[in-house]
């Protein structure tokens, strides 16, 4: 029998990446959000309790069958009667009963696949607590019977999809993830395909903020008077998604602007949701201040104040001397966030300053007489770093050693949950 | 959701999207039964390819699976079906209707590939029923569809109704228990007064109904277990009658399964409440720890460092 291809399931916090193995973007990406049945406020998370138990009787209806997942999610949140919920909280599942269903109607309605003839990759944040695993495993090899699971830490997946780009020339697993999604940014140190947990430091800036930054912007300017209240968040990031860009010199860039306004000056057009009222807005400095708060977060906010490359760099110090070259010279994006032109560049320059000005200082503290022989620096932008996580599993799922690196259902039934505590590091050429 | 749907939720949102925006594209799916697709533009971005593979091809072609396709998609089918797959739809977004209703309509028949392959031998069957009824002769012939690798449907047509046996095998033991109630309930739930019109349902565990008896390669074993839906002309009475009760008789097994998977996910969300339930019981069982101040005999406290 011919196998098929193995489905991977990224869930995150925000949106669920799900599809195919082999392809090279997921099928669906939809919210990480549940509508069901009774007001979102509900305290008790079970099914309420038959008003006779055991009594064949009182058989109850379909409740358990009516809700909605992903977009349908959403725009059923208004509907009376039913409730959102978002199962994952800080990319960990929180709802184990709202988990397990939306996982059922990904698979048989969207994918439309019989989970018994697949292979599952799903992914995990790091410092995942091991029972979270066995949870999953239970539910997909107890509820689904499916034929093999392996769980993937996001992170890795992230490196593997950096093999993609052709800059890359061995396929290591060591590298330094930047993961910048919606909410947090993530900077994941990564040796070996082991993350190290004690150097992960996260940034709270990310899409979000730089869509609000757009939008305090555009407002200052007085842009957004022509702008329905409702959709100027959703404006300030289309704003930020198509003419937004990484800059060399912020008081060059302003001199440009200056000087030649209608060069740089873009035009967004847009239309009122509601009456059909067409508006324009001028998009000026925005275009690149916006992700300038990842290197001068000052400019946005005043509690958190460390550039990017600062906190880059920091974790790498803070990681094992032996791997620290490795994770210099494999920095990988992931996340949407990440997609701005020159981005790389940028982090790159400004990393590699940090690093030559610490390997002066040290030649100068040893009397000029040990010279170093430099560190490198490389910064990785690819093609596919959007959905990075889902692609990088879509890659490693469709090598033939996947399958051995699996748990499949007959070792679960042997050994029990526990089996899926570990998982062995697979696809590096190493 | 109570009722799986019989289209393709990924050719219907890949097609609606492509025809707003053409851009190259090169994806492969799966559907029920095990079904492969391949979804490409091999040559120009306006151009679609959409090729499907199913395990029983063979049989289905046997039975007249090409003329329906033929019927559904006219030109579209191409005669030589892309490598490793069984037949090919070629769909050119420029020749689309741009009418929006026509256009819902044409994705959603691309999107039933599947379904209308798969109609082929239940087709026959209806119409062998219709001769036979007017010529009064001997049951027809026993189609026979593996499409999966161990089960398979079975349709055979007299002069008075239409009789489907799906033969299912439950690999798992709870799977087999779950699947024994619910078959169960199938055969008892026509009793109800509201659904007397739905066909009737028999099940036999173990044992092969008699009209397949015969066959060779039928294995006695307590995993497998017959159902056999038996049609009456009322339920294919007119095309509408009958292109409905294809679309749901086709996905009998997904749908049993599907039902088995979402009672097991019930058992499981009510098993989560009692264990939380119990450890309040627990909690509440716990000792307070004693806070009164101890004092050696001269009256002075101790104090733990």
């Amino acid at each position: 029998m011919s196998l098929l291809a193995p489905i991977i399931c990224d869930n995150g916090t925000g949106y669920s990446k799900v599809g195919f193995a082999g392809n090279s973007d997921p099928s669906f990406v939809f919210p990480t959000a549940i509508a069901t049945r009774g007001s979102p406020s509900q305290t008790s998370r079970a099914p309420t309790i038959p008003s006779k138990p055991g009594h064949l009787a009182s058989k109850r209806g379909v409740e358990d069958l009516d809700f909605f997942i992903g977009d349908e999610a959403l725009a059923n949140a208004k509907t009376p009667g039913y409730g959102v919920h978002y199962p994952i909280r800080h990319g960990m599942i929180d709802n184990w009963d709202h988990m397990e269903r939306y996982w059922e109607q990904t698979i048989f309605k969207y994918l439309r696949a019989e989970p018994e003839d697949h292979y599952f990759l799903l992914t995990e944040p790091p410092l995942n607590p091991p029972e979270n695993r066995e949870q999953t495993a239970e539910i997909f090899f107890e509820s689904f019977n499916i034929k093999g699971l392996y769980i993937a830490v996001q992170a890795v997946l992230a490196l593997a999809a950096s093999w993609s780009s052709n800059r890359v020339t061995d396929r290591t697993l060591t590298g330094t993830v930047i993961d910048s999604g919606d909410g947090v940014t993530h900077v994941i140190p990564c040796a070996e395909g082991y993350v190290i947990g004690s150097a992960i430091k996260h940034i709270p800036i990310a899409g979000r903020d730089i869509s609000q930054f757009v939008l305090n912007l555009m407002r200052e300017r007085g842009e957004m008077a022509n702008v329905p209240p409702e959709d100027q968040l959703k404006v300030a990031g289309k704003v930020k998604e198509n003419y937004s860009y990484v800059c060399q010199d912020i008081v060059r860039e302003f001199r440009k602007y200056d000087e030649e306004p209608l060069k740089y000056f873009e035009r967004y057009e847009g239309e009122h949701s509601v009456t059909g009222r067409k508006y324009g807005i001028d998009v000026g400095y925005e275009r690149f201040l916006a992700p300038e708060i990842f290197f001068n977060p000052e400019i946005y906010s005043s509690d958190f104040l460390t550039p990017l490359p600062e906190i880059v760099d920091e974790v790498i110090q803070q990681s094992p001397i032996d791997v620290r070259r490795g994770l210099y010279k494999n920095i990988v994006l992931s996340g949407g966030s990440t997609m701005f032109q020159h981005f790389g560049n940028r982090l790159k320059r400004d990393l590699k300053q940090l690093v030559d000005r610490r390997l002066d200082a040290s030649v100068l503290a040893s009397g000029s007489s040990l010279k170093s022989s430099g560190v490198d620096v490389d910064v990785i932008s690819h093609k596919r770093q959007r959905y990075a996580v889902w692609f990088g599993g879509s890659l490693l799922a469709s090598l033939p050693e996947f399958y051995t690196s699996c748990h499949t259902k007959a070792q679960y039934d042997e050994i029990g949950p526990s089996i899926c505590r570990r998982y062995q590091i697979f696809g590096s050429a190493t | 959701m109570i009722l799986l749907e019989s289209q393709n939720y990924i050719i219907q949102t890949t097609l609606t999207e492509k025809i707003n925006k053409p851009s190259s594209l090169d994806v492969q799916f799966v559907d029920f039964d095990g079904v492969r697709f391949h979804l490409s533009t091999p040559e120009r971005k306006t151009s679609l390819l959409l090729s499907m593979h199913i395990r029983c091809w063979d049989e289905l072609v046997k039975y007249g699976a090409l003329d329906i396709l033929r019927r559904e998609y006219g030109v579209l089918l191409l005669d030589q079906a892309e490598q490793e797959y069984n037949v090919s739809l070629d769909i050119d977004l420029e020749q689309i209707p741009s009418d929006p209703a026509a256009q819902e309509a044409f994705i959603l028949s691309v999107a039933l590939f599947k379904r209308n392959a798969l109609a082929a031998p239940f087709e026959r069957g209806f119409k062998t029923q219709k001769e036979l009824e007017a010529s009064g002769g001997a049951p027809g012939e026993l189609m026979e569809i593996h499409y999966r690798d161990e089960e398979a449907i079975y349709v055979q047509a007299s002069p008075d109704r239409v009789t489907v046996i799906f033969s299912t095998v439950f690999r798992e033991e709870t799977d087999r228990i779950f699947g024994k109630v619910f078959l169960q309930e199938f055969v008892d739930a026509r009793r109800q007064p509201s659904i007397q019109n739905a066909p009737q349902v028999l099940y036999s565990n173990r044992d092969p109904p008699l009209e397949i008896r015969h066959l060779s390669g039928l294995r006695a074993a307590d995993d497998i277990g017959y159902v056999t839906f038996v049609l009456f002309p009322r339920h294919f009475l007119n095309a509408t009658v009958a292109g409905s009760t294809i679309s749901h008789i086709q996905l009998f097994r997904d749908y049993l399964h599907y039902h088995i998977k979402c009672s097991k996910a019930y058992m499981h969300s009510r098993m989560r409440h009692r264990v939380a339930e119990f450890q309040k019981v627990l909690n509440r069982a716990k000792t307070e720890v004693a806070t009164t101040e101890r004092k050696t005999a001269t009256g002075r406290t101790l104090i733990s460092r």
